[in-house]
């Protein structure tokens, strides 16, 4: 239930086994497909924990994550393009960017309650969408081709990448990529346990529950409804720089309905608002995608079934359960060694009192 | 910064809140000093809670001026309020539900005490000092790590006041303390607010229950349809003649006129009244 236990040994055990087998994987000789599945979970999870953050933990239900994640795209894509500047200075400002475009959203929302500010957020969205679908004018010649400000239907290309084909080679430049976003992840997901885990999550998570006393308790929903806002759009842009340098194409598909529900089911089968929810949903739903490949005709339902599998059986999400199954052990464990005197995991206060 | 006893710690002048064309409050003149407790009541309808919200800065006056503690805080929204030392508790169980109670009243200590530009990685001493304090004075310590949405009423409503307590405000604003409680529920939130006045806390408490109203408070003022109709001791309440009309009737009346001559200062068999 709570995520201010002890557990920070535990996660940050757990996170360095994980970070020592990622790295290590691209020298097994995996397939270039699966580093590159690797490298777009690296990117969806990045994105994931960031939007859990707005979604789960300040309970603001927007949907404006991907627009956020096509801002970042966009801008270091065009920038690269447009001004010739290399794509790992575009991409840092693209984050910057990001960040104001998130605050404005957040502003926008900010008279808004529940699921208005999804209709507002996915409107935006789509507004963007719609932009660059329709746009055709010719920004520049090519030659004798037509091109268009934001790449149009075809999407923005050209702009170049991060120059690991050049340092790397055309075989192994996909693991460079592959760190990229892999640091991109864990730089991320530090973040996120950093804030869940500070009072600045528990002000997000007092407004979440009760706004009203949250305000008579000195929380300032203006402040930190900003703030959530700002502070989950920097990794998101820059996850979408990342995302446009490595295939060396962004297009308006990343703001896609489809892809859209894709990262919520992650967020909603990770668990929402809880720290590893993000990272667990991306790497079960991606799985599950990956499961049912060849099975073309029953790929959504399967998929549907397991978010109701998920939603009905685990309502805290995969995290939650294991959460819980964490929290028996340590119990098992303290019974075990006959640690009566002992108090359970989580009431520290018992038997302080006589 | 230290006040005199005469100088009044809260002063609402005039105060209205209109919604559209509705006049909620009107004309709303009167001073809370500091040590003192402020006892509102009134029919239902009276905007009680109304005026609560006025003056915390959740839903602002639409007239008037309001000062606390030497400030103007007539614009100032609810964050700031209680930062500036005005605490409130609500007359619903209001509580950060998914958080433990604990929790719950460590955000108020970090948050409440004053204005966090840059909030900090983590709670300091200082916070959980203050939430822990609190969470003992009132009595939940024992319940501090459990959720905060399957607390039982009654500690529900601990829970608010020592949130209340852990932004270490200068006045109190209660919103019916007992409302929904039992009779021995009942006195001992008697007995913790008279600890709270021991404190030296300036208190201002909306009752419906009139015994724990005119008991706990060392001014009365009750309210009807949005204007002040009585201000005065809690003795003279019963011999006002618009409060009985309008409010109290004779019976009831009379028994409190009994239970405040029975009993002018302690309380004891106080369960037993009506």
């Amino acid at each position: 239930m709570f995520e201010t236990g002890p557990n920070w040994r535990r996660d940050v055990a757990f996170g360095a086994v994980l970070i020592a087998v990622l790295i290590a994987i691209p020298f097994l000789g995996p397939s270039r497909y699966f580093i590159g599945q690797l490298t777009l979970f690296f990117i969806w999870a990045t994105v994931v924990s960031q939007w859990n953050l707005v979604f789960g933990v300040a309970g603001i239900f927007s949907l404006a994550q991907m627009a956020i994640f096509a801002f970042g795209g966009f801008a270091t894509g065009m920038m690269g393009l447009y001004l010739g500047i290399s794509l790992w200075f575009t991409l840092v400002l693209a984050g910057v960017g990001s960040i104001l475009f998130s605050i404005i959203i957040g502003l926008a929302c900010l008279r808004l309650r529940g699921p208005y500010v999804a209709l507002l957020t996915l409107a935006i969205a789509q507004v963007m969408y719609l932009l660059i679908i329709t746009d055709t004018a010719c920004f520049y010649m090519e030659g004798v081709t037509c091109r268009n400000f934001t790449g149009g239907t075809r999407g923005l290309a050209k702009f170049g990448d991060f120059g690991f084909r050049e340092l790397l080679g055309r075989r192994e430049y996909l693991k460079g990529d592959y760190y990229l976003s892999l640091f991109l992840l864990v730089l991320a997901t530090v973040f996120s346990f950093a804030i869940i885990r500070s009072p600045l999550g528990f002000a997000f998570r007092a407004l979440r529950d009760n706004p009203e006393y949250g305000v008579s308790r000195g929380l300032s929903r203006f402040k930190y409804q900003l703030l959530v806002f700002a502070m989950s759009a920097f990794f998101t842009g820059l996850a979408g720089g990342v995302f446009a340098g490595h295939f060396r194409v962004i297009g308006a598909n990343v703001l896609s309905l489809p892809l859209l529900l894709f990262l919520i089911s992650m967020m909603v089968v990770g668990g929402l608002g809880r720290a590893w929810g993000p990272i667990l949903g991306a790497a079960l739903v991606m799985l599950a995608d990956e499961g049912m490949k060849d099975f073309v005709e029953i790929r959504n339902m399967g998929y549907g079934a397991l978010i109701v599998a998920i939603v009905v059986l685990l309502p805290q999400g995969a995290a939650g359960g294991l959460e819980q199954v964490w929290d028996w052990g340590r119990r098992q464990v303290l019974a075990l060694r006959g640690g009566a005197d002992r108090p359970a995991a989580g009431r520290a206060g018992e038997g302080r009192r006589e | 910064m230290e006040r005199t006893a005469s100088e009044p710690l809260l002063t609402c002048q005039g105060v209205d809140k209109y919604f559209g064309a509705l006049a909620a409050v009107r004309d709303m003149t009167f001073d809370v000093f500091p040590g003192e407790a402020l006892g509102i009541g009134g029919p239902n309808g009276a905007v009680k809670t109304t005026l609560f919200d006025v003056i915390s800065g959740l839903n602002p006056a639409t007239a008037g001026s309001i000062t606390f503690d030497g400030r103007t805080i007539t614009r100032a929204t609810p964050d700031r309020t209680c930062q500036l030392g005005m605490a409130r508790t609500f007359q619903l169980n209001a509580g950060f539900d998914t958080l433990s109670a604990r929790e719950n009243t460590l955000i108020a200590a970090y948050f409440g005490r004053h204005n966090r530009l840059v909030p900090g990685m983590r709670f300091d001493r200082e916070t959980q000092r203050l939430a822990d304090e609190a969470m003992e004075f009132v009595g939940l310590d024992e319940v501090a790590h459990e959720a905060t949405q399957t607390l039982p009423v009654y500690h529900r409503k601990l829970l608010m006041v020592a949130g209340a307590l852990a932004t270490q405000p200068k006045m109190l604003l209660m919103d019916e303390p007992v409302g929904g409680l039992n009779p021995q529920e009942i006195d001992d939130v008697m007995a913790l607010v008279r600890r709270l006045k021991e404190r030296g806390l300036t208190i201002m408490l909306i009752e419906h229950v009139m015994r724990f109203l005119v008991r706990l408070s060392d001014r009365v003022l009750i309210m009807h349809h949005g204007e002040k109709i009585f201000e005065g001791s809690a003795s003279g309440l019963v011999y006002d003649k618009t409060v009985v009309d309008v409010y109290l009737g004779e019976g009831s009346s009379r028994r409190l006129r009994h239970l405040l001559e029975d009993q002018p200062s302690s309380d004891e068999g106080a369960s037993g009244a009506p």
